[in-house]
């Protein structure tokens, strides 16, 4: 039982890693990016090329993936995101979608197709109540506490992060305060896919590698996204938790059941909550 | 040459997918005049000023601040030449508390130029900036409540905070939308007691529904409708004409 907690909360770690960068960006800017799971799985192969090709400890390599990332999301967001402010949801899922299909034919370019699987970069096992649990798993636990403590106090204790989050309340109130509000929700935008980065990176060595993982992700994140709501940082965290213990609990009992009762409980959270977007 | 202008337009026009909300309107400020905009419900008042604030390019035409064009100027950029504005809804930030939204618009991280500087919101304590946020408050008569909640105020409350927010900016011409829309008689007395307290130092555009309200408030009157200017002049004389009388009230 402990063993399915921890896998639960790994996964739950996971989800709100990547999620948060998905929630910001739909909050400030109120643009679905599909690209963030491009953006997420560059990182893990940025991670394998680093650590495999180049050499690097697992650390140095993990750092390398996330920081390579930035230039490449910064593209993203100047030449495909930011034209897109104000438009309707439809286009921005459209190109963005489109970003995620060259992305993808990009890493099968430069990577080939085939999956890649990275050890457990720690290897040692703690023993917790007579469970032995993989020291790793419970690194990523405690990264994603921290960043999330990281994140709440950049947004409650910073200037830059009280302006994105009045911003997320009413952009055109922040213009008029003569603050160029874009440029706070473009280093949101990096500060995400950074984060997404990391999500693909700590996730590479517990799953395989491969050129789609960025799809099957996302729509995990949608639903944490969705049942967390949009642009919510506290809902973020708690119910990329929660879902990530709806995945483990659920394979626990029933196998392939665990990523559809994922949607089965965003259907439910849509139907007593729906999204006024 | 007539005294200078402090905003101007140049036959400016907003067309939204066929519909025109601002046809064609030349208008002019002088600095330090205070002037008021009237017109029914949907005349383009709010439009003309999201053009004069930058919040979207005109499909049209030029606006010039003091003789400089600032047509393709992003509206953050006006704000720093002192182009302030309030909006026809209160636009307060409910999130934060009544003092936090001073710290927004006097503090800056980073590029400050006019403003105080900081990175960590904990700056806000220091003197220099709190006490920056406390003068506002105080213009406004909020600072009693400086600590609360922003999202318990009243709506009047709001409304004084919102004008606040603007006067701590600076402006070299402020422009009020609505400003006395869903305030009960007694907070409009207030509010029109501020503008007047305040207004000497700036020039001012204020758009109103009610003539009444702002006939002794300002020096010169306009009337749009469907996107036109169709009378200037003196407020008194202004309401007498016939058109306008048309338009307004719908009958000569």
């Amino acid at each position: 039982m402990i063993g399915t907690l921890i896998y639960g909360l790994t996964i739950g770690g996971i989800l709100y890693i990547i999620s948060i960068g998905l929630s910001l960006t739909f909050g400030t800017m109120r643009i679905v990016n599909f690209a963030h799971a491009f953006v997420y799985a560059l990182g893990a192969y940025l991670l394998i090329t680093a650590f495999r090709k180049m050499g690097l400890s697992f650390l140095a390599a993990a750092g390398f993936g996330v920081l390579a990332v930035l230039p490449v999301a910064y593209v993203i967001e100047a030449y495909v995101i930011r034209r897109l402010y104000g438009e309707s949801l439809d286009y921005a899922i459209i190109a963005t979608y489109a970003v995620l299909l060259i992305g993808v034919d990009l890493i099968k370019w430069v990577w080939g197709a085939s999956p890649i699987s990275l050890n457990d970069p720690i290897g040692k096992d703690v023993e917790i109540l007579g469970v032995s649990l993989p020291v790793y798993r419970l690194v990523i636990i405690t990264l994603a506490f921290v960043i999330y403590g990281g994140l709440y106090l950049f947004f409650r204790k910073t200037i830059v992060g009280k302006i994105v989050i009045a911003g997320l309340d009413d952009k055109d109130a922040v213009r008029s305060l003569g603050i160029d509000v874009d440029r706070y929700f473009s280093i949101v935008f990096l500060l995400g896919s950074g984060l997404a980065a990391l999500g693909g990176v700590l996730y590479a060595p517990i799953t395989s590698v491969h050129p789609y993982m960025g799809f099957q992700i996302l729509l995990l994140c949608f639903a944490v996204v969705i049942v967390g709501g949009m642009g919510s940082l506290h809902g973020t965290f708690l119910s990329a938790f929660a879902l990530g213990m709806v995945i483990s609990l659920t394979g626990r009992f029933w196998g392939p059941a665990a990523e559809t009762m994922v949607f089965v409980v965003m259907a439910v959270v849509l139907i007593f909550k729906p999204i006024d977007v | 040459m007539p005294e200078s202008a402090i905003l101007e337009t140049r036959g400016v026009s907003k067309k939204f997918d066929g519909f025109v909300a601002v046809s064609g309107v030349s208008y002019r400020l002088s600095e330090g005049e205070a002037a008021g905009i009237i017109g029914p419900n949907g005349a383009g008042k709010t439009t003309f000023f999201n053009l004069l604030t930058g919040m979207f390019p005109p499909t049209e035409g030029t606006v010039l601040f003091r003789g400089e064009d600032i047509t393709r100027c992003p509206a953050h950029e006006r704000v720093g030449r002192g182009v302030i504005r309030t909006f026809q809804l209160v636009s307060v930030f409910d999130q934060l508390s009544v003092r936090e939204n001073l710290v927004l618009s006097v503090v800056r991280p980073g590029d400050g130029r006019n403003r105080k500087r900081g990175f960590f919101f904990s700056d806000a304590a220091r003197p220099e900036i709190s006490d920056a946020c406390g003068e506002a408050l105080a213009l406004v008569g909020l600072e009693g409540k400086a600590s609360r909640a922003t999202s318990s105020l009243s709506y009047g409350d709001k409304r004084k905070l919102e004008i606040a927010l603007a006067l701590s900016l600076r402006p070299a011409v402020l422009l009020l939308d609505e400003p006395f829309a869903g305030l009960s008689d007694a907070e409009i007395g207030e509010v029109l007691e501020l503008v007047h307290r305040v207004k000497a130092s700036f020039s001012l555009v204020i758009i109103e529904h009610k003539i009444s309200r702002i006939v002794d408030l300002v020096s010169r009157l306009s009337v749009m409708h469907e996107g036109k200017l169709i009378a200037e002049g003196d407020p008194k004389k202004v309401i007498e004409e016939p058109l306008v009388r048309q338009v307004y009230w719908g009958r000569a």
